[in-house]
């Protein structure tokens, strides 16, 4: 199994699909990666010559932003919304969706697992 | 739907005009009821009196700020929170 940029060892897939196991890419950028390099991206990972697993893991690293750099880099833009507590910063304070969705109901993906509250009336009974 | 870019950006000329008057001399809040306003790097430094449809909230300007609209940092509902109630609610 090749290796590319650290950790990350994809699968026997087509590569261009077991470079979407990567956190950054997926498969707009896996195309273009590939191309960039030219290989043909329906040839299976583990077919890959050394020296083709080194083209594409040097145009990673040249051209895109991945894995843990990338996941400091959206945390450090969602501090800087709460650092200047503009309205979406103190969405992401109070773990709500700060894009304007409703959230009288669902937002669950936010809000988390429901926390039931004695009393109050369902949202059935509330049409 | 975001705004033409033909147009620029919005920026209230009126407070453009103000704080091109206070350049060099003291800084005095401006009081604005314009939060569409997007904050441009000459407000960096000044104080602003945002209405939020009730007071006029203090805004003071920082650079991380430019880009922004005035009205994102005078919030216009005040709701903190439910009452909590005894051990029954769990979580939180």
């Amino acid at each position: 199994m090749p290796r590319i940029v650290g950790v990350d060892i994809p699968s026997n897939k087509p590569t261009w699909i077991s470079l979407t196991y990567l956190y950054g890419i997926g498969r707009h950028q896996s195309k273009r990666i590939l191309e960039a390099c030219g290989i043909d991206g329906l040839k299976r990972a583990q077919d890959l010559s050394e020296e083709e697993v080194a083209r594409i893991a040097s145009e990673i690293e040249k051209n895109h932003v991945i894995e843990g750099q990338l996941k400091r880099q959206v945390q450090a833009n969602v501090q800087r919304l709460k650092d200047i507590a503009c309205y979406r910063g103190i969405r992401h304070r109070r773990g709500l969706p700060c894009r304007g969705q409703r959230t009288r109901t669902n937002a669950r993906t936010r809000k988390g697992p429901r926390k039931t509250v004695a009393g109050k009336r369902s949202v059935k009974e509330m049409r | 739907m975001s705004r033409s870019l033909k147009k620029g950006p919005y920026v209230s000329e009126r407070i453009l005009k103000r704080i091109e008057r206070m350049e060099g001399g003291k800084k005095e809040p401006v009081k604005t009821w314009d939060r569409g306003c997007t904050i441009t790097p000459e407000f960096v430094g000044h104080t602003f009196n945002v209405h939020n449809g009730n007071k006029f909230l203090k805004v003071f300007v920082t650079e991380d700020m430019v880009g922004h609209k005035l009205g994102e940092f005078s919030p216009t509902r005040t709701f903190r929170g439910h009452t909590l109630r005894k051990e029954t609610t769990e979580g939180e």
